[in-house]
């Protein structure tokens, strides 16, 4: 069976009606794996053994008539979801060797699905970065270019789905991390709102930002994926106790009467002109089908890059602190605990991790808490009520995804300014816990990159987003890279 | 912006990390850049107020208190070094 | 005499009786083999999440208002970051700015003189682990059974100027924290622990002078000598012209001496931001006041209703409420026996007065207060006399059992023997005609020789009424 760019659903019908053993689609998915990963580096395990184990299981339930909706499908997981017994990286030195003793919620529900699972992808280190080569293990490359990054932190995830390794895959979003890598790799990617799914046994970047959302071949297999992943978790007091709906619902549902809007700033000069235009153009192909397109401004744009960055390394720095070497993790040498630390740290992480450690404290530490970590707090406030008043306006709101689409490796190694300012896009949807998805709305003439929109809902309104993207997909003829 | 030696090594005490020299002279030159662009948020002038943060839960949605069975201590600990039950800690110097 | 005047504010932890952890389902009990007690949350797994304790917020707010605190309606946590191996998160989860309690008072007495001791803020927050050094080895072996347990930190205002009133503050804190059933205050368990800020300045400054912070204070007796000697310490450093610098000191018992802790300068800066984990609090006035309803009688209000109720002495109520184990085995025994008064004094008596020798043990005795009670009763009803009641005492002291049983065994019994009582007390009137003679006219007093030679002589074959009255036939008759 040809498992190119294949939909959940599409496997679904052809396990159920018995085309293909879950055994022996899992093992299509490892063939092309074996064949094509070498090149691509998205996974940095995969987890051949258990997926035979997990695929007669879920045959099992198959066979007795009880599969759900991803029983017996094969799914790649971010290696920072901790999976009782499977090593979790989190593409870092300091956790190669960790073999987490517990499951984290997302992979409960998957496991009560029936799932299997392919392997874990790669990531930049602790999902802090753009472009996955901050990855400790495998510096994933993009599926269209292989000089290129494939996005990041999730950048792993969305390659695998792209060149079809996975069929679906779970990502972490902290400020763009499953939106851009999900654009650059030419998939769909939903940011679920903050607490609609468990972060429990996610290993913490932010934890006021950081949610898991899936990574598909289009918007219905994310509500698809979704519907398992969601819902209140008595782990997780930050996950919302309220009821969820069928996300797949409004799927397939015409968008007319529906309004977009477009905030100004998220089109200045700071976007490459040729994703400006492609987004406006899609802009106008979604008033064809209905909308009524808004224009709106977001003054607090401008300072979304430091009020993320104060905010997410201030947790970061705090939620890393656990990592000593002795509990778990990469122990370094000395003959006091001051000196194992030190060592286990400075040799454990990357570059990047401590940059951001180090900014975290410095946002943190006497004398400067007010002026930077407080201030940023106002600003996320400023950000969410900038959000309220252009969703009086709206129903929904959309902007590029990234400024760029992928650019060259090593582009921005030496550079970690302009490497944050990258960001802008996608950072203050997590600033105000909102739901974003990015889907592709076209590729660049001259190379054929994919270039990536992202529509933005109220919270909890995954719905209508969803909506919106599927509606767009529905006339979008999607080109899969050639590997 | 420059950044003080002595920040970065006010700021590497805190993180507990260690740099060589150079690695020490390449990152003062990284923070001094990102600083420059965190001091943006200066010039935004508005106060924060916690108590209009959102996610603000009631007393009764906590956890009611039931003690459960606690975790295998050989779980615990199959990720480290371990002694009687124990994690091991090279002496702590006070 | 001093030429100056030591101040001095509190710091009080202490560990509250929830069933589970503050942010995990772990047992709070206390000890357990290492690390026995724990799961991934309190073990600081990566990944994991505190999901806090209902119970835990309670009591805090139960200690709020047994302390006349002001309760925030509004409530967060924030995280206390520094590294050490007992703390596997490498923050404490604790509150800085948004405390449950503010603002309250606690009434101390201080040899006879009344004094209001300010309390600053009561916060909720987690116990680290604990570390075990082998010297040989040159290694600490760490145990995370206590991480997570709830703690609350009481924090005065500086209004202590002597150790009397430390002590007495503290003595009142135990109390109101047990009655109010938040806290075992088992100062050697270390489930309540003191720290002392004290600065000393001359007499008839107005300004205080630099501080130190004593820690580790695990006895009364412990802090009270601390204080002593760290005021000697400071005094002798301004007679010489020094100063006192601000830092940590740890009391070492055994040499009777304060030492400075070591700890780097940077140490000090906790970086305390609000948890992005834990959503902050809001409470209801209807929950408030459901809490407030439910604190247990407190000390005051107990020792009022003994005096007030069972009619006794104020003094003897205080001391059966200002023990609450004294308190909870006499609540125990009038549940069987209700005569407050007998049993009081009983146990003020015989029992206190054997536990003061050493004999017994409050806190494992091997009989209960209902036993006890059956004991007392058997003593005012006539069925055993004073004297053998007091033997049966000290044989359940020394080895458990019932009072009947006892008194089965060792044949302890009042008998009624009537005609031994006639035979015996004819004897002694016939034997002493001298004060039978001062009786019959009038010397009332001499009626307690009879009684006494009666009961000498009968050995619990009557009963003391039975004795009195054919002691009165006799002589009137």
């Amino acid at each position: 069976m040809d498992i190119k760019r294949a939909k959940i659903r599409d496997l679904r019908k052809s396990l159920d009606n018995k085309e293909i053993s879950a055994a022996e689609l899992c093992d299509e998915y490892f063939k092309r794996i074996e064949e094509v990963d070498p090149r691509l580096l998205s996974y940095i395990t995969v987890t051949k053994d258990k997926a035979m184990k997990d695929a007669e299981n879920a045959q099992k339930l198959i066979d007795a008539g009880k599969a759900t909706a991803l029983t017996g499908i094969p799914l790649a997981i971010k290696d920072n979801i901790c999976i009782d017994g499977v090593k979790t990286t989190c593409a870092s030195r300091m956790l190669e060797n960790f073999i987490p003793p517990y499951n984290a919620t997302v992979i409960e529900k998957l496991n009560a699905e029936g799932y299997v699972l392919l392997g874990r992808t790669s990531m930049d280190e602790f999902a802090m970065g753009g472009s996955n080569q901050t990855s400790a293990f495998a510096k994933t490359k993009n599926p269209y270019d292989l000089e290129r990054v494939p996005g990041g932190s999730s950048g792993g995830s969305a390659a695998a789905v792209s060149a079809s390794l996975a069929p679906a895959a779970l990502g972490s979003d902290t400020g763009g991390s499953i939106r851009q890598p999900s654009s650059f790799c030419g998939v769909t990617g939903i940011k679920p709102t903050y607490g609609r799914v468990s972060r429990y046994g996610l290993v913490a970047f932010a934890s006021s930002l950081d949610q898991i959302g899936p990574i598909c071949n289009d918007a219905r297999d994310c509500a698809i994926m979704l519907n398992a992943i969601c819902g209140h978790d008595r782990h997780d007091a930050t996950s919302a106790n309220i009821d969820t709906p069928d996300f797949t619902e409004k799927i397939g549902q015409p968008i007319n009467g529906l309004k977009i809007a477009l905030p100004k700033e998220f089109f200045s000069d700071a976007v490459d002109h040729t994703v400006k235009a492609c987004v406006l153009d899609a802009a106008k192909e979604l008033e064809k089908l209905g909308a009524t397109l808004v224009e709106c401004s977001m003054p607090g744009l401008k300072y979304a890059i430091p009020a993320y960055y104060l905010i997410a390394c201030a947790e970061a720095a705090s939620n890393l602190s656990r990592f000593d070497g002795i509990k778990y993790g990469f122990r370094g040498e000395g003959r006091t605990f001051e000196e194992l630390i030190r060592d286990s740290r400075s040799r454990g992480f990357g570059e990047e991790v401590k940059r951001r450690i180090l900014l975290g404290n410095y946002a943190l530490s006497s004398g400067y808490y007010d002026a930077y970590y407080k201030k940023a707090l106002a600003l996320k406030q400023e950000i969410i009520k900038e959000y309220n008043e252009i969703f009086e306006l709206a129903d929904v709101i959309l902007t590029p995804t990234a400024p760029t689409p992928a650019y060259k490796i090593g582009a921005q190694d030496n550079d970690p300014v302009k490497m944050y300012q990258a960001d802008i896009c996608t950072v203050t949807v997590n600033i105000a816990q909102l739901p974003g998805i990015s889907t592709t709305c076209g590729y660049t003439a001259d190379n054929g990159l994919p270039i990536g929109m992202s529509i933005i809902g109220k919270r909890f309104d995954e719905q209508t987003i969803l909506q919106v993207a599927d509606a767009w997909e529905y006339g979008f003829v999607p080109l899969s890279p050639e590997l | 912006m420059a950044v003080e030696l002595k920040t970065i090594e006010h700021l590497c005490e805190l993180s507990k990390l260690d740099y060589d020299e150079d690695g020490m002279k390449k990152v003062m030159g990284e923070m001094g850049a990102i600083i420059e662009l965190m001091d943006e948020i200066k010039e935004f002038d508005l106060t924060y107020d916690d108590t209009k943060d959102g996610n603000k839960i009631a007393f009764k949605d906590t956890r009611e208190d039931v003690a459960e069975e606690s975790f295998s201590t050989e779980k615990l600990l199959s990720n480290t070094e371990s002694a009687d039950g124990c994690y091991v800690v090279p002496k702590v110097v006070e | 005499m001093s030429a100056y005047f030591p101040t001095m504010g509190l710091e009080i932890h202490a560990e509250l009786l929830t069933k589970s952890k503050v942010f995990c389902t772990c047992s709070a009990e206390f000890g357990g083999t290492p690390n026995s007690r724990c799961c991934p949350v309190c073990s600081g797994l990566p990944g994991t999440l505190p999901v806090l304790n209902q119970r835990a917020v309670e009591y805090i707010i139960r200690a709020g208002y047994v302390m006349n605190c002001d309760i925030s309606r509004f409530t967060k946590w924030d995280r206390k970051n520094y590294f050490y191996p007992d703390l596997p998160k490498a923050y404490q989860i604790s509150q800085m700015p948004r405390p449950v309690c503010l603002a309250g008072t606690v009434n101390i007495n201080v040899n006879g003189e009344d004094k209001v001791i300010r309390i600053n803020r009561i916060h909720l927050e987690e116990d680290a682990g604990k570390l075990v050094h082998d010297e040989v080895n040159r290694i600490s072996l760490a145990d995370y059974n206590r991480c997570g347990i709830p703690l609350i930190e009481i924090v005065t205002e500086p209004d202590f100027h002597s150790a009397d009133e430390v002590i007495a503050f503290v003595e009142k804190i135990k109390l109101l924290l047990q009655y109010a059933g938040i806290c075992d205050c088992k100062m050697e368990q270390g489930s309540i622990r003191c720290d002392v800020n004290i600065s000393i300045a001359p007499k008839g400054s107005t300004e205080l002078g630099t501080r130190t912070e004593l820690k580790n204070l695990n006895s009364l007796k412990a802090i009270a000598r601390a204080i002593e000697v760290e005021i000697e310490r400071q005094e002798e450093l301004l007679e010489n012209g020094e100063r006192v610098i601000q830092q940590t000191r740890r009391f070492n018992e055994q040499l009777g001496e304060t030492t400075a802790m070591r700890s780097k300068e940077d140490a000090h800066d906790y970086r305390y931001f609000p948890d992005p984990d834990i959503p902050p609090i809001i409470f209801t006035e209807e929950e408030l006041e459901e809490i407030r309803k439910s604190i247990p009688e407190l000390p005051e209000q107990r020792v009022k209703r003994y005096v007030e109720e069972f009619g006794l002495k104020k003094a003897d109520a205080d001391i059966i409420v200002g023990n609450k184990a004294i308190c909870d085995f006499f609540d125990e025994a009038l549940a069987e026996y209700n005569n407050p008064k007998a049993v009081a004094n009983f146990i003020l008596g015989e029992l206190m007065n054997r536990i003061n020798r050493g004999e017994a043990d409050m806190e494992a005795l091997k009989f209960s207060g209902k036993e006890f009670a059956q004991l007392v009763e058997l003593m005012q009803t006539d069925k055993i006399s004073q004297a053998n009641g007091k033997a049966i005492l000290r044989e359940m002291i020394e080895n458990g059992g019932t009072a009947k049983d006892i008194a089965d065994k060792g044949d302890l019994w009042i008998k009624e023997d009537n005609d031994l009582l006639a035979k015996v007390v004819d004897e002694i009137i016939a034997n002493n005609p001298k004060p039978v003679e001062q009786y019959k006219n009038g010397d009332q007093k001499v009626f307690g020789f009879f009684m006494g030679q009666a009961n000498k002589a009968l050995k619990g074959a009557a009963s003391p009424k039975a004795i009195q009255e054919y002691i009165r036939k006799k002589l009137d008759g």
